[in-house]
């Protein structure tokens, strides 16, 4: 199965090479046991261990860049893939350093909790800065500046408002009923994460139906008055979907602050005990 | 409509307006013209007066008309070839063309300049007295001003607007006008354009010469049809101002291959094949042509092996093109969509690939960060496909946006490529905002309001440039973390397709 253009990776030798890299730790890991058992505190452990605070670390300097806009240090996007990929053998890594076994005792939980939320939840990230992105691209035709949005739907009630002057009286009951109710805010739902066009023919239904009720003078309003209400459907899956990738941080970020904070903590209980 | 302006209706005018048009008479070359002619010139007829040490034109901005010097004495100083380094054109090796490239100096410090009507020096004053037509090359063919030209006195000009000069060009009362002003061509430019183009590089001065003294200088309006695909190829045709489409019918449909800007030609090709148009020629937009005809371009590839050397290559590379577009469709889509958009005036046009973009607006933070807080870009604008075009500057090969801004605030370096916008000098006049065709430009309020040159100004100019002077170039593109941000050319046409295909 070929992926579409924008799943694959971005760095196909970066991916290859973590790949092999990762798969590689795994089998050193698991052959250093197998040969003379593991301890995290001998020198193999260590070793991974180090390895896998280190590109924690620089992982964990990728939102550092985003706000000093030093030049010369490659682009963002250069340190979001050393970021993805880092991070993501960090937490392979860290499964080495314990050995390939389950945790002891709550702060190893902790920890290894920790890596394994934020990885994963950072591998969701991932995806989902995949999967909108080219769903919206595929499914919308309006783009919409996520903080104009109440601004956008302010313009299209008073389009609509302006488009009733004179209408007839079944339209305007239609408008009272159907449209105004449509326009009165937004319903942000998940289901737009899977289909950017989800329930939209069903929305739009009522206005197939009442075309038989309207005389040959509001035909073009009630035209006008669907293409609002599809426009405005619009907005409210670019809203939906924006908050998503908005809100996501929220599950990665302050867990991996939390991680960096006890992956210290960790390594100074090590050095002095 | 071509012809259009031959119709003298009568007109209907107040006593007003009947003086207004007496008073333009008193210029030769509008006198004989009836009053309904002169009426539609009028509104892009200006007469301006200036005080002595007033710039007219600066080295380096664009002008939308010629100047004819009615009273006073005028200088014009040539910046020097030291200050002016080798104009480049982005993303190409090749220099952009401006005035400067079409001078030439002389061991005693004498320069043809294009755009002027006499040869200026380095050593001496030249000073230009009444009667004196100038800057109308820059006005027809978009060429950079080559010198900076100065009132010594009091002067009084009248500024005719490129509209004026076309259309006064249509009038058979005038056409000695016209004449003159393509005789002016012909003898101070048309021989280093023709040595600009590489098939006639081989050429020595005898046989420029001969085709300079045999050439045609053609205009074409918007949309009229140049060449047309099956006809007999009658002349090689260079192009010397504005963008001309070539296309090909294939079954039904018209597929566009590629466009001409200034400096290109065609018609090479069907002359050493002895074959029909392969293609169609249209103008889109205003059009000046250099046309040479047939038996002349034989005469120079049968006396100049080289060039027919060179030709031959030139053929292999066109079928190439043609062949391309055949095989691909596609190209032929982005092509129509950037003439259709005027996207291919762009030479840095900000893109966005809306199918990796996450709308993060890092883009939008990383040029506020540059530019003091202010973004010089919206995050919005025209959709083609997967990608947003949005409001940020084209960066344009002719940027019709430096015209008429009355302080040279606007500016566009030498061998280089941003158009900028000097906060210093801008007086907020929205000259320049009103001119771009795209509205690239925003006025963004001034607080507190100021005054410069003795004019309140509340408001400046703003706009792309490019992050000039940082050294990983624009901060759009660099902190992107998709790599959804892509700046580029619509000269090249390679890369364009290449990057819409992705």
């Amino acid at each position: 199965m070929k992926l579409p253009p924008s799943f694959r990776p971005k760095r196909p030798r970066w991916f290859v090479a973590t790949t092999a890299i990762a798969a590689g730790a795994i089998v050193l890991g698991a052959g250093v046991r197998w040969w003379r058992g593991w301890s995290a505190g001998d020198a193999w452990g260590l070793a991974f261990g180090i390895l896998a605070a280190f590109l924690m670390l620089l992982g964990a300097l990728y939102p550092l860049r985003r706000r000093l806009m030093i030049a010369p240090l490659r682009t963002a996007q250069d340190w979001l893939q050393l970021h993805v990929y880092g991070s993501t053998l960090a937490a392979v890594f860290v499964l080495v350093h314990m050995g390939l076994r389950l945790p002891g005792g709550g702060f190893g939980w902790w920890l290894f909790g920790l890596t394994l939320w934020t990885t994963v939840s950072g591998l969701v990230g991932v995806g989902l800065q995949k999967w909108v992105p080219s769903l919206v691209a595929a499914q919308l035709t309006v783009e919409v500046i996520y903080e104009r949005i109440p601004e956008m739907l302010d313009a299209l009630r008073a389009e609509s408002a302006k488009t009733m002057e004179g209408a007839s009286e079944v339209l305007q009951r239609f408008y009272d009923a159907q449209v105004q109710p449509a326009l009165a805010g937004l319903s942000p739902s998940w289901s737009y994460v899977l289909d950017a066009r989800t329930g939209r023919d069903q929305r739009l239904a009522p206005f197939e139906h009442i075309q038989s009720f309207v005389g040959d003078g509001d035909k073009d309003r009630l035209a006008d008055l669907r293409s609002i209400v599809s426009e405005k459907l619009e907005i409210e899956a670019h809203y939906s979907l924006q908050r998503v990738l908005r809100a996501w941080p929220m599950l990665h970020v302050p867990p991996a602050m939390l991680l960096m904070a006890m992956i210290v903590a960790h390594i100074v209980a090590v050095w002095y005990f | 409509m071509p012809g259009e302006a031959h119709k003298h209706e009568p007109v209907v005018a107040t006593p007003e307006e009947l003086a207004a048009l007496e008073q333009l008479r008193v210029y030769p070359f509008l006198k004989p013209l009836p009053d309904n002619v002169l009426k539609k010139l009028q509104p892009n007829l200006v007469e301006r007066t200036y005080a002595p040490g007033d710039v007219l034109l600066r080295a380096g901005e664009y002008s939308d008309a010629a100047f004819y010097l009615k009273d006073g004495v005028i200088e014009i100083r040539f910046a020097s070839a030291a200050q002016a380094p080798v104009p480049r054109a982005a993303g190409s090796q090749k220099a952009a063309p401006t005035a400067h490239r079409k001078s030439a100096v002389s061991a005693d410090g004498t320069i043809i300049v294009a755009d002027m009507p006499v040869d200026v020096s380095l050593n001496k004053r030249v000073l230009l007295e009444p009667g004196e037509l100038f800057g109308e090359l820059n006005a027809l063919a978009r060429y950079p001003v080559s010198s900076d030209v100065v009132a010594r006195t009091d002067v009084v000009c009248l500024a005719i607007r490129t509209p004026a000069l076309r259309m006064l060009f249509k009038q058979k009362e005038v056409a000695d006008f016209k004449k003159q002003v393509d005789e002016r061509y012909r003898s101070r430019t048309l021989g280093s354009h023709l040595r600009q183009v590489e098939l006639f590089s081989g050429l020595g001065d005898r046989a420029i010469e001969r085709l300079r003294q045999t050439a045609d200088i053609v205009s074409f309006e918007p949309g009229a049809v140049i060449a047309e695909q099956g006809t007999p190829a009658d002349a090689f045709y260079l192009v010397r101002g504005g963008n001309v489409k070539v296309s090909i019918t294939t079954g039904a449909a018209s597929l566009a291959v590629t466009y001409l800007r200034k400096g290109e030609y065609a018609g090479e090709v069907s002359l050493l094949m002895n074959e029909p148009w392969p293609f169609s020629l249209q103008a889109l937009e205003y059009v000046e042509i250099v046309k040479i005809p047939r038996a002349e371009f034989d005469a120079a590839v049968r006396e100049h092996p080289p060039v027919e050397t060179k030709l031959w290559e030139t053929v292999v590379a066109r079928l190439k093109e043609r062949g391309a577009v055949a095989r691909n469709p596609m190209v032929s889509q982005y092509l129509q969509m950037a003439m259709d958009t005027g996207l291919i005036h762009g030479e840095s046009v900000l893109l966005i690939d809306l199918s990796t973009c996450t709308r993060c607006d890092d883009c939008v933070r990383a040029c506020a960060d540059t530019h003091g807080g202010t973004p010089r870009f919206v995050r919005e604008g025209a959709k083609y496909q997967y990608w947003s075009i949005p409001v940020a500057c084209y960066q344009c090969s002719d940027p019709v946006c430096m015209v008429g801004c009355p302080t040279g605030a606007i500016t566009r370096a030498m061998g280089t490529l941003e158009v900028t916008i000097d906060p210093e000098t801008c007086v907020g006049c929205q000259v320049c905002a009103r001119n771009c065709p795209w509205q690239n430009i925003a006025m963004v309020p001034v607080a507190p309001p100021t005054t410069k040159f003795g004019r309140p100004v509340d408001k400046l100019a703003t706009k792309c440039d490019l992050c000039v002077g940082r050294a990983a170039g624009p901060a759009c593109v660099q902190m992107c973390p998709q790599g959804s941000a892509a700046r580029i050319s619509f000269k090249d046409l390679v890369a364009v397709t290449e990057k819409l295909s992705a």
